[in-house]
């Protein structure tokens, strides 16, 4: 078949009048001032599919840059018919190829994530520099805090320094902690970097006995030990990296991720079965009643009967120190009483207890 | 289709210009669509490449379409050499100083403030380099385009005409646009042959100083209006700081509502006489090979696009941006002209060496360039 065409030779924009001819295998045209090309049919590539109104343009894989154009409709659909690859546009070898990256990349992505957010950040955080902890936990705290009231009085102090003590007894290497009270009207603990464990005045106030506030710090220093307030802020950095990897911009704001660590991540359920396996040895060694805890475990739950309390902190948004997790009750009633032969001790003495239930009065 | 062949004509001949739509733009938008959401936006490189190719092939200079050459790929590469040479250390310097001195260090907010200078000094060059890289991928005839001057020396006088707008309060806008625009155009070519760019700012002011006087009054009008309105509701109604809500108030909050509705709609179509001039005037100063441009840019036409771009856009929640780019296209290649007669034969392929990959920085900044 043949007929005419205008060759493009990516030289010059002159424009060069052509005769087209195709034999099945090869497409030769030659013109006025075009001496003869051929270019094979398996190597033509449609610029674009054919399309009325539109001149039909080809080029080849061996000239990329030249170009042949065709207006003869009858020309372009005898050869579209006769090589199906001229019709140009989405194939459906193309979207397989397309679903085969996307789910290539997927796969990586999702490699990447559980590296990340699961196996470097627990290693990592146990190599955090005592310095590194001490500073994001404060500011940590005071993030949490927000406009809260810290309770503090010397007294009050006293006791949950006297608490501290008796518990370290039996845990020599138990890790240095900070307890601060203060005023929010949520009952939570919550432990972040640096040792910094958070308690609030509601949680003092539900708490009937010094061994139900013993098991809870008790629980909160196992978090500490075991360093998870670090590996979580950590768990966090990588998915800020991860998202900026995807959307390909530099994730935004750093500022608001107190909040996003609260909400976001909460301790999983082997960190939280860790830290209460720490309290029950701790509580153990330091002859303290571990059923303290357990009662005020199952005081919370059906306090709170495991939903979320109204969300007026950030603190609040952390979600119970259990009650929001699933297989709470199963944890609970894991909690195994003090071994026969050890006479419990008080957790700290009467006067000590009451006055740290005025600690934020 | 067997009508005479227009680029067949014998040069020196005269330019005409034509969008000439075609079908395929919705497929590529659906497959866009779903691709993006699989592949969290990765695809864009690609989907935007499949646009171009599409819009780029209804422009039709004397019957012969534009083609745009350009790949996902080279896009994708682009991405990828400013992500993992700017953007990815920077993220993990600001990781590391957040892990090490927390969120409020001062040395955070240093990298965060030193970050944002960068962007705004390399603006221009991202915009610059998206042009040429655009241009570079542009084919007619064979032969493709160019952007032949330093990207750097564009930046460092957009980033100055920035701080100069800011300073005089937007009045030196038509002076850096005009330097702006003479530079990158001087720098345009087509194959061998150059874009030339010659004028003075000064016939933009009148239309300029028009537009700042009346969106300066929009604005105080604006205020008034709301402190009145405000005022008024105080005296009226004493218990509107209390959690009662009465039905006056809710139609007052309504009032002021639309008043506020109404101003931001006004301010964007006031300077739609300014860009309309603006579009007018630059064409006039710009020639191709001593062919001089013309574009019949009018307020009125460009407040209409502009707001069904808005309706599309808004209805089809961002989906139909390919169509709103084609709008936008065919807006200017529908009123675009080119007077006076060009030898084409004499134009040759230029043989600088063409970037290889495209558009890393403009993608980081979300620059439209164009």
């Amino acid at each position: 078949m043949a007929g005419e065409g205008i060759y493009f030779d990516g030289r010059s924009a002159k424009a060069r009048i052509v005769s087209v001819i195709e034999d099945g295998l090869m497409l030769s045209f030659q013109g006025e001032d075009t001496p003869q090309q051929r270019w094979s049919i398996k190597g033509l590539h449609p610029i674009d599919p054919p399309s009325p109104g539109q001149p039909y343009r080809l080029s080849h894989e061996d000239y990329p840059s030249q170009r042949l154009v065709i207006r003869d409709g009858e020309l372009v659909a005898r050869l579209v018919a006769r090589s199906p690859h001229l019709k140009g546009g989405y194939s459906l070898r193309d979207i397989g190829h397309l679903l085969g990256w996307t789910v290539g990349g997927l796969a990586a992505c999702a490699g990447l994530a559980y590296v990340a957010l699961t196996l470097l950040p627990q290693p990592l955080a146990a190599m955090m520099p005592a310095g590194w902890r001490e500073r994001t936990g404060l500011q940590m705290e005071t993030a949490m805090a927000g406009s809260s009231k810290r309770c503090a009085t010397p007294e009050g102090e006293h006791a949950i320094g006297t608490l501290l003590a008796n518990l370290a007894e039996g845990t020599p290497d138990m890790p240095p902690v900070s307890v601060h009270v203060y005023d929010i009207p949520v009952l939570n603990a919550f432990a972040v970097n640096g040792g910094r464990i958070i308690v609030t005045s509601k949680l003092i106030a539900q708490a009937d006995a010094p061994e139900e506030l013993a098991g809870v710090l008790a629980h909160e220093i196992g978090h500490v030990a075991h360093h998870h307030p670090e590996a979580q802020s950590l768990r966090l950095a990588g998915m800020e990296i991860l998202s900026s990897v995807i959307s390909g911009s530099n994730g935004g704001s750093f500022a608001s991720n107190v909040a996003l660590l609260a909400t976001v991540l909460r301790h999983s359920r082997a960190a939280e079965s860790e830290a209460d396996a720490y309290a029950e040895d701790m509580l153990t060694h330091a002859s303290i009643d571990t059923q303290g805890m357990k009662r005020f475990f199952e005081k919370v739950l059906k306090l709170e009967g495991g939903s979320k309390p109204e969300a007026n902190s950030t603190l609040a948004e952390i979600g119970n120190i259990f009650a929001t997790h699933p297989g709470t009750e199963e944890r609970i009633k894991q909690i195994k009483p003090l071994p026969p032969g050890v006479t419990p001790k008080p957790a700290m003495p009467d006067s000590e207890w009451r006055a740290l239930k005025k600690i934020c009065a | 289709m067997d009508s005479p062949n227009p680029a067949a004509l014998p040069a020196p001949q005269k330019l005409t210009f034509s969008y000439v739509r075609r079908p395929g733009l919705l497929k590529i938008t659906l497959i866009n669509l779903v691709f993006n959401l699989l592949t969290f936006s990765i695809y864009r490189f690609w989907g935007k490449t499949n646009v171009r190719r599409h819009i780029w092939s209804c422009v039709h200079i004397n019957g012969e379409p534009l083609e745009y050459t350009g790949t996902g790929m080279e896009l994708f590469k682009g991405f990828l050499f400013v992500f993992g040479l700017i953007i990815l250390p920077f993220i993990l310097l600001s990781a590391f100083l957040q892990a090490a001195y927390g969120q409020q260090s001062p040395a955070a907010g240093a990298v965060s403030g030193l970050f944002f200078l960068f962007v705004y000094v390399m603006f221009g060059y991202a915009i610059y380099k998206a042009r040429r890289y655009q241009l570079t991928r542009t084919l007619w005839r064979g032969i493709r385009g160019d952007l032949v001057g330093s990207a750097m020396t564009y930046s460092l006088v957009y980033f100055g005409s920035m701080l100069a707008k800011g300073a005089s309060l937007g009045w030196a806008t038509p002076v850096m646009n005009t330097v702006l625009h003479e530079q990158i155009t001087n720098e345009m070519r087509f194959g061998d042959a150059a874009f030339k760019f010659k004028g003075r700012a000064g016939p933009l002011y009148p239309t300029y100083a028009l537009c700042w006087v009346l969106s300066f009054l929009a604005l105080i009008g604006a205020a008034v209006g709301i402190s009145v309105a405000i005022y008024w509701m105080q005296q009226n109604f004493p218990d509107l700081g209390s959690k009662h809500v009465s039905g006056h108030t809710i139609l007052v909050i309504a009032m002021l509502l639309l008043l506020f509705i109404g101003y931001m709609l006004i301010i964007p179509a006031l300077w739609a006489i300014y860009s309309a001039k603006q579009m007018r005037v630059f064409a006039d100063y710009t020639r191709f090979d001593g062919a001089q441009f013309r574009l019949k840019a009018t307020a009125g036409s460009i407040i209409w696009m502009t707001v069904a771009n808005l309706l599309i856009l808004i209805f089809t929640l961002g989906i139909g941006w390919p169509f709103i780019q084609q709008r936008v296209y065919r807006y200017v290649i529908d009123r675009l002209s080119l007077e006076g007669a060009i030898d084409l034969e004499r134009i040759a392929q230029s043989a600088r060496a063409i970037p290889r990959r495209g558009e890393g920085l403009a993608d980081a900044f979300d620059v439209s360039a164009w």
